[in-house]
């Protein structure tokens, strides 16, 4: 019997000894033909993104496949997309300076650690594009969304709204994450100048919708406010209003289709949207290729918030059908070069 | 690597003894060849292959090494600890909130206060599992949470640092990043070996597989099974102090909002990968060793050949059911020859 064994062992020691030489027989081939792609004009974008089943960041991807795919000159994009934390997501972004890719879009999860991971890609050559949260390290391309101004634009809208005067619910987004940092910098400039505003009540949402809706509950049941700022958790605090039996009171959100669809639909409900698009991910992807196309690029790209109030403004944003969760603002003047029918297909480059 | 010499040894043996060998170190060289085939094909994926390649495989995969060291030192001895992930995640916290801005000295004297830290605190994990009766699973379920916890509590916001020697030790770089694999393999290779040794040439090294095997023989044969089993999970615990150094020494920040839970996961996948059986008294951790790396390697392996992260997941999970199911196998086929 366990001369059988013995055989069958021997055979598979051989099939892995064949399978070694196979293996490194065609990496031989495999450089060469590299060598070869390198010399026609098309690229290959890597993408990291550390939190996966958030809408924002869903759509933030979609718009960076949208821009690659219409670009015409990208073959691949390599998508590293999933819930890790800082190491892995260092090791994901190496596993992309490995595969030799021409470009890194990035996300990182936080604004120092990656500095040394991407120094290292721009050493091998690599176009490394931070978008939406920043980093340390000016090795590296930045195009975000101007959070300063997004907390100060809506605050200063509200305030007005209310004549200078009222109670204010102050909903904030995840406490130490630096978009929240700086817009509560903004709104704290805008609350300087309006010394009738009381915050009455200040909460850290999570940018949950389930939690931002659970805390509008608790504040609209348990007190007396004349106005709502949010740090984008606004369709879910809206239907809290009749769920509490109050009349809705001047709120602030950002640019989410269903926020806009309610400020367009609901009888009673004023509201401004400042815009947070999560296409800031296609303008990252349109400045590495330009970048790798040889033109001249701004090292730091702000984009400034807009605060969409007005009704034709609403109608002329407002997608009707759009996956709930997901940003009406698409098209980022003059960076991307897709349509908002792109970002919604969101098909990359040969899919 | 290690698995090489035994087989010279082995060749002089007779046909009967090279059985026996192959029964017992079999599945250790089998993964230990799995790994070197899966970076030699690995290496065909992408267009270079060299230090920095290497260096970040061994610099990322120490963590899930010395976590699955953990995890295989508790199984080992009839015992369980879902609560390794949320003690990685405490330790890395820790050392990231005291260590910030100290020298290197100061840097390892932490390290080591924190390594003999958790290791009581995982001892006193073990001395609840053997006293209160109440299954290891249950206890080291209720510890994860608390590790987690704690951790938050140590460690509000992301945060904190070490010194740049400690992260060279665990990476060959200052930055944590580099082409140098050698001081993440020592750091790697002399607990590993020390461990191994102990628990495969000492008696109180032994006495771990004989609980683990079978309690109740290994106290009737003057074995004090509950210190073996407190002193399994000290020792895990030691480990994850390795394994949230390393992740600190890379990541160069604390974060203590990292979900504990995936990491045990890890673990738990590496050593059934590595052959440790959950019955316990059956495993090495110089099998545990490829397992994690061969883990760690799935992503760059599958994202190299275009696979999306979340399907990567699913091939993960089909992998270590395959696994399982051929090391059920075995020992069933095993166990009919006998």
């Amino acid at each position: 019997m366990w001369k059988k064994t013995k055989a069958l062992r021997f055979v598979v020691v051989l099939v892995v000894l064949a399978f070694i030489a196979a293996a490194c027989g065609s990496g031989e081939s495999a450089e060469t033909t590299t060598a070869s792609e390198e010399q026609d004009d098309t690229f290959t974008l890597g993408v990291s993104n550390n939190v996966v089943g958030n809408s924002w960041r869903e759509q933030m991807i979609c718009a960076i496949k949208a821009e690659a795919r219409v670009r015409g000159n990208v073959d691949q994009v390599v998508l590293l997309n999933r819930d890790t934390d800082t190491a892995g997501q260092i090791s994901d972004i190496t596993s992309l300076i490995s595969q030799g890719v021409d470009a890194i879009i990035l996300n990182p999860g936080d604004p120092e650690a990656f500095n040394a991971v991407i120094e290292e890609a721009v050493d091998q050559g690599i176009v490394v594009v931070v978008v939406d949260n920043g980093v340390t390290t000016d090795a590296a391309y930045l195009v975000s969304n101007d959070q300063t101004a997004y907390g100060e634009l809506g605050a200063r809208w509200l305030f007005e709204t209310l004549g200078g005067e009222g109670n204010v619910a102050y909903m904030r987004g995840i406490d130490g994450v630096g978009a929240d940092t700086d817009r509560d910098t903004g709104f704290q400039a805008a609350l300087a100048d309006y010394p009738g505003i009381t915050i009455v009540s200040e909460v850290f949402t999570d940018w949950s919708p389930t939690n931002g809706a659970q805390q509008a509950l608790e504040i609209l049941t348990t007190q007396e406010i004349d106005g709502i700022w949010t740090s984008g958790i606004d369709y879910s605090v809206v239907e809290q209003f009749p769920v509490a039996g109050i009349d809705y009171v001047p709120i602030v959100g950002a640019d989410n289709n269903a926020f806009i669809g309610q400020l367009l639909n609901t009888e009673g409900l004023t509201g401004v949207a400042i815009s947070n698009p999560p296409s800031v991910g296609g303008a990252g992807a349109a400045v590495a290729l330009d970048v790798l196309e040889g033109k001249t690029v701004s090292r730091q790209t702000l984009l400034t918030p807009a605060a969409i109030a007005d009704r034709s403004d609403l109608e002329e944003v407002y997608v009707e059908g759009l996956t709930e969760g997901w940003s009406s603002y698409m098209e980022i003047e003059p960076y991307t070069t897709y349509t908002s029918a792109d970002v919604i297909a969101c098909l990359g480059p040969g899919e | 690597m290690t698995a090489a010499n035994p087989t010279v040894e082995a060749r002089p043996l007779s046909g009967r003894s090279w059985r026996r060998w192959t029964q017992r170190h079999g599945w250790t060289v089998g993964i230990w060849i799995l790994l070197v085939v899966l970076v030699v094909w690995y290496s065909t994926l992408i267009p270079r292959f060299g230090g920095f390649q290497f260096s970040t495989i061994i610099n990322g995969g120490t963590a899930w090494i010395f976590l699955a060291a953990a995890q295989a030192v508790v199984v080992i001895a009839g015992g369980l600890d879902l609560g390794v992930g949320g003690l990685l995640v405490l330790t890395s916290a820790t050392a990231a909130q005291f260590m910030d801005g100290q020298p290197f000295a100061i840097s390892i004297v932490l390290a080591v206060v924190i390594l003999i830290g958790a290791a009581i605190l995982n001892g006193f994990v073990g001395w609840i599992v053997t006293v209160s009766r109440v299954p290891d699973i249950v206890v080291t379920l209720g510890s994860l949470f608390i590790y987690q916890g704690l951790a938050l509590m140590m460690l509000p916001k992301v945060g904190g640092g070490s010194s740049d020697g400690f992260r060279w030790l665990f990476t060959g770089s200052a930055t944590g990043i580099g082409t140098n694999p050698w001081p993440a393999i020592v750091m790697i290779t002399v607990p590993i070996a020390v461990a191994a040794r102990w628990m495969g040439r000492t008696p109180s090294g032994l006495s771990l597989y004989a609980v683990g095997s079978d309690e109740t023989a290994a106290f009737l044969s003057g074995v004090n099974a509950a210190r073996v089993k407190i002193v399994s999970y000290a020792v895990g615990g030691a480990f994850v102090a390795m394994a949230g150094f390393s992740t600190l020494a890379i990541a160069g920040v604390g974060n203590a909002t990292t979900e504990g839970s995936s990491l045990t996961l890890n673990s738990v996948a590496a050593i059934v990968l590595g052959g440790v059986l959950f019955t316990g008294g059956v495993g090495s951790l110089i099998a545990v060793v490829p397992a994690a790396l061969i883990l760690f390697f799935f992503n760059p392996i599958l994202s190299a050949l275009g696979v999306n992260p979340n399907q990567a997941q699913v091939i993960q999970g089909i992998l270590i059911v395959f696994v399982m199911m051929v090391a059920s196998l075995i020992e069933w086929r095993r166990r009919r020859r006998s």
